[in-house]
């Protein structure tokens, strides 16, 4: 490389280049399809169901056993398992019935891809249709004919509340204030100057990571059992497949290199678990299944559809008074994992306000639709696009300016909030005022031609990391003769940065330069890295964070210790500044060359002290506390909140009603800034991604098969469809338990970009469009009926 | 994607001895970016492709004495960048380089963007326009089919088992004529159209003649006849009164579906404005 | 049916047997171990198989690999030359353009493609080069720069 040598000390806080970037200009990273698993391999081919709800009356499979090269096929009954992350609803291959379009039935393992497909078309199935079920308020009514009528056979965690006779898999309440079941007390509304209320409906949408879903697995003839999948949580799905399928831990490995695209998509299990049953039945092969484009929409998993009622007041002068919100998620045919989505949905359901009177419903409702799953800002992206409009239109309502709404009303650092928690250090004012600096608020702006119309919008957001009380995170560091050193964790890098920042950490809590630091992650191997209980809920920089940070302390603590005795000095007195132990005592020097394998030896050469320094860490959130079931208040609901406001300045097209971003701007409050350019590029990814989700949806015919599972008709931004500019800042309020205050920033970029267009549509047009997408057909239409309208009256 | 033979001909009677073989499904094939996509999903079931690069005159550009003669294997990319399309059928160039993405444009071609008969391809309005002429070879010999008689419906066109398209004769517009091609998609980049519409004006005796044709908004690409007599009768540049009623009369001649990316409704109303527009940009260049 | 065809690839000439029906991205990756043009969709839609044939930048999974028979080739892995990246390669690493990797290699084979015959792109020109190649990561704007930048050092290692 034609590079000059780098030497950066005190890494923490600069933007040192990504440790990943090499290999991957080179094409020398390698992805799970592109690794060589020999001769042996066999190739694998899934059978889908092509009925949304249907009873399997019968699986024939002798027509595909019998087709040459064909070497096995699997089915149900080979799998009486049931998986799932938190529900544990889900048969690896359906067993009585399937629940949505694309659900595993079969699979068929054969000597070529090619052989597997043409066997795969000679699985007879025969199939009891069902009427489906696919809009989740109407599957949550009482009488709606159950997708899962023996849910009440199912283990889930004590945090989880489904109620079985019902499809709804979980149902949130949050109580505060002067409510009841039935709602806010009617005299808290009295006080309103300002009410509104309206119903807000989102169509599933897909993560769309370029790399599509692909799993090897292998089961060796002595029982131990290989699984190499592009995972965000490979200890999570050794987990979740080792209990589902009774395998011990220790005889699964599960094996993760660099991941094409995760967006939340690649958490949890998914076809990962089907690949290793179907192993099961063809010992000692590696079989090999990956995900068409067309796959990756029906068979893996989707961002939920809501179904969102909100009711929300605020007196005269602006201050927020009321909120009634009720959440349906369509969540799919199995719940595994989108029942936390809608308990995350609940406890931060009013948004990031003070609002001292909150009733909150929120569920996760069965419906005959791909799996809802973990994306980008796990519910909150959601329930966003309602709470920011609402916002906005109280705030017209009482004649206030609608970022002066926000900033009074905005959550503060110590706030008790709707779960009676104590808010965490955040600067949510100071987002908002830099996003309005950034846009140029107050500033007029004039539309670049007769047809069009200009406007802008603004819209705030909060998430918490929403996970189990206790995930835990470890880390380890080794070093090595020439004193550089290898950390190893089990975070993944999804190309958020992750193995750049745990460097960085590493090498500045150890006090050498960050060159001198290799991550040893990729792949992550559960046999060999240490334990990370998953890459999800931007929890990575904080948490792993944490393990590195206390590894790399652990390890500086040896070397002190060593050369303290070695000068008989105070270890207090001792520091290592750029790869030396120093003495600000005494003004010795010692490097860390050599020593730190082969120690130092005592006076005269009599013994020696020290010996190869491995430096261990770990860290897990200890004071998350339950919510009460009936209201959901606690002590403590979540580790913390990350809050950042996004502003939007746009044209509208009134002839075409096509949108033309100018502009977005993007405030977070990242606790710190441990790689201020990695933000950015957080920033600007999340603000492409977050509009490209305004304008995505998957859609279905009545018989819940998906007309647009394909990049033709599914459509994510192109280079051709950015806004001109994405710009953006970043306010740092430390975080207590942050690894310098650091908070993650990952899915939050995202999360009320949406809605932000959505208010500038209005301010823009005087339109409000409550449902996504923001199709230029929606909002010409609408533009139309406005001028008629207006020229009717 | 089901096993196929391929075969790359040298000479036509090889090309359309193998293609005209009973019993078999064949497929001609140029830049295959509509062949690869149909075999894999299995909606084209191929026994036989035949690459029909090779054949002589499918890769030339030139002028002829009748206009210029387009190679059926003259791909997009090509087609946008010559400088011989953009002096004089520049409308085609604008229709060849609004087809997917630039990978794509270097490999589909114009034959086969007519073979396939979409009814939203992007060169079939500009072709419309230009009134070209499909050069064929097949089984019987050599016929020429005016690009009006061409398409039959969605994916349907006059081509008989066997035949070949082998190039485009695009006449020479009359002196001094402009075009203009306006497309609408859902993204900016690499989409379907929702409609096409490409316009064609040239000074004559009194006025202008026009000629306009839509894609996406009926089984074919259609000309609009009525529309473009109304724009063609008006004794100068056509008033707001005339392009009004002539967008009019385009969009009662249009038939549109309701489909993944559009209403009939708003193709109907994109019509109008994409109409508009083209009209604007051509009364600009005339 | 089996071909025998010739790929000059990076370089290097491969003589190799392909099935009328595959790819060359299936060819390149199954058969020769050629793993930077990424499988993505099959369709002509993400642009992540992008490879550079004959000087054009082409899906590869839109082109027969019997098509390619005496075709050159250039994928990502010959982009490095002596050991040296190419200034592309180099651009991208300093302006952040990668964070999955995956589109990566489809990306920079555009990117060349276009700079190898437009050596002056404007935003624009990179803008309609690139538009075939889907990312879903960085918002493509690092994705901009680099190539912008790549271009200024080209002309100036000329």
């Amino acid at each position: 490389m034609s590079k000059k040598q780098q030497h950066t000390v005190d890494p923490v806080g600069k933007s040192v280049p990504r440790v990943d970037a090499f290999e991957k200009v080179t094409g020398e990273a390698k992805y799970v399809d592109d690794m060589f698993f020999g001769p042996d391999m066999y190739y694998g081919k899934l059978v889908l169901s092509p009925h949304a709800h249907a009873i399997i009356k019968k699986v024939d499979v002798s027509k595909a056993l019998a087709y040459p090269g064909v070497k096995a096929v699997v089915t149900g009954e080979d799998t009486p398992y049931r998986i799932g992350l938190y529900m544990q609803d889900r048969y690896i291959f359906a067993r009585d019935r399937v629940r949505y379009v694309g659900e595993p039935v079969a699979g068929v393992i054969a000597i070529s891809e090619e052989i597997a497909e043409a066997a795969a078309k000679l699985v007879e199935v025969e199939y009891e249709v069902l009427e489906p079920l696919f809009d989740p308020y109407e599957a949550a009514q009482p009488g709606a004919p159950l997708i899962h009528p023996d849910m009440e056979s199912y283990t889930w965690p004590p945090f989880i509340f489904p109620e079985p006779g019902t499809n709804v898999s979980e149902h949130f309440k949050l109580r505060r204030g002067n409510v009841s079941d039935e709602g806010v007390a009617q005299e808290v509304w009295d006080q309103c100057a300002a009410i509104v209320e309206q119903t807000f409906r989102l169509p599933p949408i897909q993560h769309v990571p370029i790399e599509t879903h692909v799993a090897v697995a292998l089961w060796e003839l002595d029982g131990k059992v290989t699984l190499w999948s592009p995972s965000q949580s490979p200890f999570a799905q050794r987990d979740l497949i080792a209990q589902g399928m009774g395998i011990s831990h220790g005889d699964l490995r599960v094996i993760s290199p660099y991941v094409g695209g995760g967006f939340g998509g690649k958490a949890g299990v998914s076809i990962e678990a089907n690949v290793v049953a179907m192993a099961r039945a063809v010992k000692g092969h590696p079989v090999k299944v990956r995900m068409t484009r067309e796959e990756e929409f029906t068979t893996t998993n989707v961002r939920q559809s809501l179904y969102a009622h909100t009711k929300i007041g605020c007196d005269a002068e602006g201050n927020l008074l009321a909120m009634e919100t009720e959440y349906y998620f369509g969540g799919g045919g199995y719940n595994d994992y989108g029942v936390n989505i809608a308990r995350a949905a609940g406890y931060s359901c009013t948004g990031p306000y003070r609002i001292p009177n909150v009733k909150g419903d929120s569920r996760s409702v069965y419906t005959n639709t791909p799996i809802g799953s973990a994306m980008r800002g796990f519910g909150m992206p959601e329930i966003h696009w309602g709470i920011e409009q609402i916002m906005d239109q109280l705030a017209e309502k009482i004649g206030m300016d609608p970022a002066e709404f926000r900033r009074k009303n905005a959550v503060r650092t110590g706030d008790t909030i709707l779960t009676g928690m104590k808010m965490t250090p955040i600067n949510l004012v100071a987002c908002i005022d830099k996003a309005k600096e950034l846009i140029g608020w107050d500033e007029e702006k004039k539309p670049s031609a007769p047809n069009k119309k200009r406007g802008v919008g603004i819209a705030i957001m909060w998430k918490a990391p929403a996970m189990p009380p206790n995930p835990g995170s470890s880390a380890i560091v080794r070093f090595n003769e020439d004193a550089t050193v290898n950390v190893y964790v089990g975070g993944q890098e999804i190309g958020q940065g992750a193995f750049t920042v745990a460097a960085q950490m590493a090498a500045q809590a150890l006090g050498v330069p960050f060159e001198w630091v290799r991550v040893s992650a990729n792949p992550v191997d559960t046999k060999y890295s240490p334990y990370e209980w998953q890459t999800v809920a931007s929890r990575i920089t904080w948490s792993m964070g944490n393990a590195v940070k206390r590894a790399a302390e652990d390890a500086r603590r040896q070397i002190i210790d060593i050369v303290a005795k070695y000068w008989d000095e105070d270890p207090e007195d001792l520091d290592i500044r750029d790869g030396v132990v120093i003495s600000y005592k005494s003004e010795r020097e010692q490097p860390l060359k050599k020593m730190v394998i082969y120690g130092l030896p005592n006076e005269n050469y009599e013994g020696w002290q020290g010996g190869p320094i491995i430096g261990r860490g770990k860290f897990m959130p200890t004071y998350v506390t339950n919510l009460d079931p009936e209201t959901g208040q606690g002590t403590r609901a979540v580790v913390h909140y990350t809050v950042g406001a996004q502003a939007v300045d746009l044209e509208v097209d009134t002839e075409t009603g096509q949108i033309e971003i100018i502009k977005i701007a993007s405030v977070y409050d990242v606790g710190k800034a441990i790689n201020p350019d990695l933000i950015m590029t957080q920033i600007e990814g999340g603000a492409v991604h977050g509009m490209s989700s305004a304008f995505e949806g998957i859609f279905f015919d009545k018989d819940g098969r998906p007309i647009n599972a394909s990049l033709v008709d599914y459509k994510i931004a192109t280079i051709q469809d950015i806004p001109k500019k994405v710009v953006g800042d970043y306010v740092e309020t430390p975080l207590p338990d942050g690894p310098w205050g650091a908070r993650g920033v990952g899915e939050h970029v995202m999360v009320q970009t949406a809605p932000a267009i959505a208010n500038a549509i209005y301010n823009a047009i005087g339109i409000r469009v409550p449902d996504l997408p923001l199709s230029a057909e929606k909002i010409y239409t609408a533009i139309k009926e406005k001028e008629a309208k207006e020229k009717g009256e | 994607m089901r096993p196929f033979d391929y075969y790359k001909p040298k000479d036509f009677q090889e090309a359309i001895a193998l293609l005209s073989q009973e019993g078999k499904k064949t497929f001609p094939v140029a830049g295959a970016t509509d062949l690869i996509p149909m075999a894999r999903d299995e909606r084209w079931l191929p026994d036989i492709v035949v690459d029909i690069k090779a054949l002589p005159g499918l890769r030339e550009l030139k002028l002829i004495d009748e206009g210029l003669y387009v190679g059926a294997a003259m791909t997009m990319n090509e087609i946008a960048a010559s400088p011989l399309v953009k002096s004089t059928w520049d409308v085609l160039a604008q229709g060849a380089s609004s087809v997917g993405h630039n990978q794509v444009r270097n490999r589909a071609t114009v034959g086969g963007n007519i073979a396939t008969s979409s009814p939203a391809a992007d060169t079939p309005p500009s072709l419309l326009v230009l009134e070209a002429i499909v050069v064929v070879r097949g089984p019987e010999g050599e016929r020429r089919i005016p690009i009006t008689e061409f398409f039959l419906g969605p994916r349907r066109n006059a081509l008989k088992k066997g035949e070949i398209i082998v190039g485009l004769i695009l006449p020479t517009p009359p002196e001094g004529a402009v075009g203009s091609y306006h497309r609408i998609s859902r993204r900016h980049g690499a989409d379907l159209a929702i409609v096409g519409v490409a316009v064609l004006a040239y000074p004559k005796a009194e006025g202008f003649g026009w000629r306009v044709a839509l894609g996406a908004v009926a089984p074919t690409p259609i000309r609009v006849p009525q529309a473009e007599a109304t724009l063609s009768a008006a004794p100068g540049k056509p008033d707001e009164a005339v392009i009004s009623q002539a967008i009019q009369e385009a969009v009662a001649a249009s038939r549109p579906i309701d489909d993944i990316r559009a209403t009939a409704k708003y193709r109907r109303e994109m019509i109008a404005t994409l109409m508009r527009k083209a009209i604007e940009d051509v009364l600009e260049k005339l | 049916m089996l071909h025998e065809i010739t790929l000059k690839i990076n370089g290097e000439e491969y003589q190799v047997a392909v099935k009328s029906h595959h790819t060359l991205l299936t060819v390149l990756r199954e058969q020769l171990g050629i793993t930077s043009p990424k499988r993505g969709c099959e369709n002509g839609e993400c642009g992540a198989c992008t490879v550079i044939l004959d000087g054009k930048p082409v899906n590869s999974c839109m082109v027969l690999a019997v098509e390619a028979d005496g075709s050159t080739i250039e994928t990502t892995e010959g982009l490095a030359k002596d050991g040296n990246l190419h200034p592309l390669q180099e651009a991208f690493i300093e302006h952040n353009a990668v964070q999955c990797g995956f589109c990566t290699p489809g990306m920079l084979m555009s990117a060349k493609a276009l700079l190898d015959f437009n050596p002056h792109p404007t935003e624009e020109d990179i803008k309609v080069a690139l538009a075939g190649n889907l990312c879903r990561c960085t918002g493509y704007y690092r994705i901009i720069e680099a190539v912008k930048d790549a271009a200024v050092k080209m002309e100036a290692e000329k």
